[in-house]
Formats: structure tokens, sequence, C-alpha cells
């Protein structure tokens, strides 16, 4: 879990939004905050906005997309609306879903291209040397530094991906259905980095389908169904509510599934667990194992 | 994969010769030299030298695979094409000093000197400079390259535009191959006539057209959130100097240029074929 900060980075208030070829909102009235050192993961089936909501915190919406928008959202004191995206990219990193989508097509080797953004930032050579070789360490690709990004493999690029935005050091990270398109290593390779950065402290925004693995280090959840906020607060509580993630198709952890099965069915209360480390103990003390 | 694609798909050669040393943009200047002083000569042979020393510098550099297999591809058919229709009689309208005759069937028929000749120093001008622009992209690494063209004050997206297309063909390429794949799966036929052939690959072309449109604004995105538009002075990593070599090897050029210029004045512009000048020669 992220080290949680009083200070407001990301503030959301009532967002509204539809994209220029469409006649529906992608988003309607959202509102949400996030801490520094705060991660909150967005949740919701397919075509509920989760990443139009990723695209609205870096300003690709409305300033890339353009169409009809409503409402705030301020990050680090700086409205989007009036803040142009090369401004925002030291602000709010984005991690696409695709890793291959992210490949910048001007670097040769995984080094050039974790310093493609800082190069285009102007930052000073030294630094762009210390940066990259720093960015590189943290997701475990030395040693791979001279390779072609296209030769990596899927959880390799994503974390080119990932190394790509820490080398800005931004405020946010961004992370739209990271894992999606990975094998399970792959995904194992990603969500480590991920969850090594939520425990450093990292303000992270992530959108996931994969709600088992960021029940470990969410702090907050934030379920999106239809564009409208259907559930938000903290990971716990949001997850409890088993019958209504799964009637908009959204599956819980399968460890609060249980609980909720069993105070339905035997009527036994007791917490619900949202990781197997915690059913385990909970189910241990019912037991009276030690 | 085609020998096209592959050849895109193959990046500046790593070598320490002093090809891969020399300053871009002194081998993007040889480039445009040797181009237009072939196309001011109407010689074959003086073609054929700037030819030799390119590919020479070439084999030197490690490059000469792909730039042989370019030529082969574009200009010997070119010639083997051109030179037959353009030597014979009405192939040409300028024909008139006979060289020679072939017999055809039976028939005897006139080669002349002018379509022979046209034949042959279209295709080789056009290999000057197909053979020094490769010299020049596959000797000059990216980094150079992007530097080289940015110290030449080329606008920072035309550049990207430049480099990014020798990236991102190969990955249409292999689009392209899954798109038709999964259209053979589909029940698309490819063992049907030409015609036919053209029209099953429209299923091809036009979702791979679609593909490329919504990866070009993925691209798009992706550049605008690392900060491609950002109005500040890119740092390049790598910063295009002249060296010594790149004296030398500019000194040469002016040389040649001055005994070059000393011939077309002295001798004409046909000085070793001896050609006489047709329009478009």
């Amino acid at each position: 879990m992220g080290q949680r900060g009083n200070e407001k980075v990301i503030i959301v208030e009532n967002l509204t939004y539809a994209y220029p070829t469409s006649k529906d909102f992608v988003l309607k009235k959202v509102n949400f905050e996030v801490h520094r050192g705060e991660v909150l993961a967005i949740l919701g089936p397919n075509g509920s906005g989760k990443s139009t909501l990723c695209k609205s915190l870096n300003g690709l919406v409305p300033h890339f997309y353009g169409g009809r928008y409503g409402g705030k959202v301020i990050i680090d004191g700086q409205e989007v609306l009036n803040t142009s995206v090369s401004q925002l990219a030291t602000k709010v990193g984005l991690v696409f879903q695709d890793p291959e989508d992210q490949i910048s097509g001007l670097a040769l080797t995984v080094w050039e291209e974790v310093a493609f953004g800082l190069m285009m930032l102007g930052k000073p050579k030294e630094e762009i040397r210390q940066r990259v070789e720093e960015a590189i360490r943290y997701v475990g690709l030395e040693g791979l530094e001279k390779r072609s990004p296209f030769e990596l493999s899927g959880g390799q690029m994503q974390r080119l991906a990932i190394a790509t935005v820490l080398a800005l050091r931004p405020d946010v990270i961004v992370m739209d259905e990271p894992t999606a398109q990975l094998d399970p290593i792959g995904k194992f390779e990603v969500l480590s980095v991920i969850e090594k950065l939520a425990n450093e402290g990292s303000t992270i925004v992530i959108a996931e389908h994969e709600i088992e693995e960021v029940a470990y280090f969410a702090d907050k959840a934030l379920v999106l169904f239809n564009g409208e906020v259907i559930a938000y607060g903290p990971v716990r509580e949001v997850l409890r509510k088993v019958d209504e993630l799964k009637s908009i198709g959204i599956d819980p952890p399968s460890v609060t599934e249980l609980a909720h099965a069993i105070k339905k069915e035997l009527g036994l209360e007791a917490e619900y667990p949202i990781t197997l480390e915690e059913a385990v103990k909970i189910y241990s003390e019912l037991l009276g194992v030690s | 994969m085609s020998v096209g694609v592959s050849l895109l798909k193959k990046t500046a050669v790593e070598a320490d010769t002093f090809v891969q040393r020399l300053d871009g943009r002194v081998k993007f200047l040889y480039f445009l030299w040797a181009t237009v002083i072939v196309y001011i000569f109407y010689d074959p042979y003086l073609n054929l030298i700037f030819v030799a020393v390119t590919l020479a510098m070439a084999f030197y550099a490690r490059v000469a695979k792909p730039i042989l297999q370019t030529l082969l591809i574009i200009v010997v058919p070119w010639i083997a094409f051109a030179v037959p229709i353009l030597a014979l009689p009405f192939g040409f309208p300028w024909n008139k000093t006979i060289i020679g005759y072939i017999d055809v069937f039976g028939n005897k028929y006139p080669v002349y000197l002018e379509g022979l000749g046209w034949g042959i120093t279209w295709p080789l001008r056009i290999a000057v400079a197909i053979s020094s622009a490769l010299l020049f992209f596959l000797t000059t690494n990216q980094a150079k390259l992007v530097a080289t063209l940015f110290k030449m004050k080329v606008p920072f997206k035309l550049i990207y535009m430049v480099v990014a297309t020798f990236q991102f063909i190969p990955l249409l390429a292999k689009e392209a191959e899954t798109i038709l794949q999964a259209q053979v799966a589909r029940g698309l036929r490819t063992d049907v006539g030409f015609v036919a052939k053209i029209k099953n690959y429209l299923s091809v072309v036009i979702p791979l057209t679609l593909s490329s449109l919504n990866k070009v604004q993925i691209r798009a995105i992706t550049l605008e959130s690392r900060g491609f538009s950002a109005p500040v002075k890119k740092t390049l990593l790598y910063e295009a100097r002249l060296m010594k070599i790149d004296y030398i090897f500019l000194s040469l050029m002016f040389v040649s240029t001055a005994v070059l210029a000393w011939v077309y004045v002295n001798i004409g512009y046909s000085p070793i074929a001896g050609l006489s000048w047709i329009w478009g020669g």
C-alpha cells in the first residue's frame, strides 16, 4: 500500500466527456480524489470509460481528442484544461495497454527508448544518463540496454514502458490495464514492479481487470459502469459489494466471493478478506487453527 | 518476408570503418553530389565508375549486400527490359546510328546506339542515386542520422517521419502477414488467377489501412504523452561534428568536381562513351 499523504495530487470534479464522433457521454459527472502516495484502482467492464478516464488525467482528453468536456481535472494544482499535454508529461506518466504501442519509433535500443521522453523535454545529457540508468535498474531491465525494444518479450516491453514513464519522474503514474495483453509470466513481472512502486509511495492510478492482484496494493477503488461512478472508497469497502460488482460483470477476488457465499448460505458473519493471506488468517481464526 | 521489406528492416550496420565514421552530412552531400554529376553528364561509363566507387565504399563498410539486392531488383530488370526495346527500330524516336544487327527468328533487326545509350545510362543514373542514398542510410546509425538531420535544420517532426518509417514498415509487413493468414483461415483463396488475386488482396489492404490509421493515432498519442510537442530545444545524445576524415572526403569531392568541370568544358558531356546528345538524355 502507498504511504498516504494529505496533499491531494488529483482532484476530479463532475468530469463529463463525449468523444467528437459520439453523441453519448462516456464519462458522466465523475468525482474522486487521490492523495500523494495513494493507489487508486479503477474497475469496470469493457466500455465503462476506464481508458477515457485515464486519458483525461494526462490531458489527452480533451486536448488530443477534442469533444464535449465538462467539469474539472486538477493535477498537482494545475487544471488539465488549461495545461498542454507536453507540460503534463512531467506530472502524469501514462502507461498504455499494449506495450508495443508505446515504443517511440525513434529509438533503436532500450536505453534510447527510456531516454526519448527526457530528450524531448530538453533535459541535460548528464541528467538523462542518470535518470535512464536509474529507471532501467528499477524495472529490472539491466543487461538489455542495447537490445532493440521490438526484441523484448511482452512483460519486458511493458516494464520498458513503465521505465520510460519513471524516467520522467511524474507526480502520478497512470496505467491503463497494463497487464491486459500479457501472458502469466509477463503479468507477474509487471505487477511486481507496480507493487514495488506502490510500496515505495508512488501515486498510482491503475485501471485493471486483475482485481485479485490489485487488491494487494490498492488503497482505494472506483467502479465505473457506463461512464458513471457506481462505487468509490477504500478498496476493502468497494470489494465487499460483491453482488453489485457481479451484477455489472466484475468479479471480486475469489476469497471475497467465498466469504460472501459463506455468509449468504451459512449465515456466518466474518470479515471479508480481499487477499489470499487475509483469507488464511481469517479462516484460521474461525476454525481455531493457529 | 519480401526482399524489399527485409531491406527496410535493416538498420545501420555498426562497423568501425571510415565510411561509418564519416559525418552523416558528408555522406548525404555525397549522395546529392553523385546524383547531380551523373545527371549532368550523359555517359554510362562514368555512371559505372560512380556505382563502382560507391559499391567499393559499401563493401568496405560491410553494407554491400542490401545495396546489391536493391540494384538487382530495381536497376537490372529495368536495363534488361528497356535496352532491347529502345535499341531496336521504332523503340526510341532519336534512333539513327546503327551499331549492329541482331537475328530474331531469321529476321535481322538493326541495333541503334541512341536507344542503347539511353536505355543503359538512365538506369545507371538511378543506380548511382540509390546506392549512394543507401550508403548514407545504412552506414549512419539512427542517433547520428537524427543529429545530422537536426543540424541540417530539418524540422523535428519531419525527422521523426523519416526515421520512424524505417522502423515501422517491417511492423506493417508483419501486420499484413497476420491479416492475410486470418483471411485465408476464413476462406480467402490465394490460388486463383491474377485479376482475382488482386481483388482478393483488397481484403488485406482495407483492414491493413484501417489498422495502420489506428496505429498512427495511437503513436501520436504516445508521442504527445512523452513530451514530443514540448516547446523546448530537444536534447540529442549525439552531436554531429565534422572531423579530419570529413574534410579529406569533402576535399576529394571538391577536386573531383573541378576535374569533372574541366572534362565537361573541354571534352563534353559524354567523355568516355561519346554519345550524341538527345532530348531527355
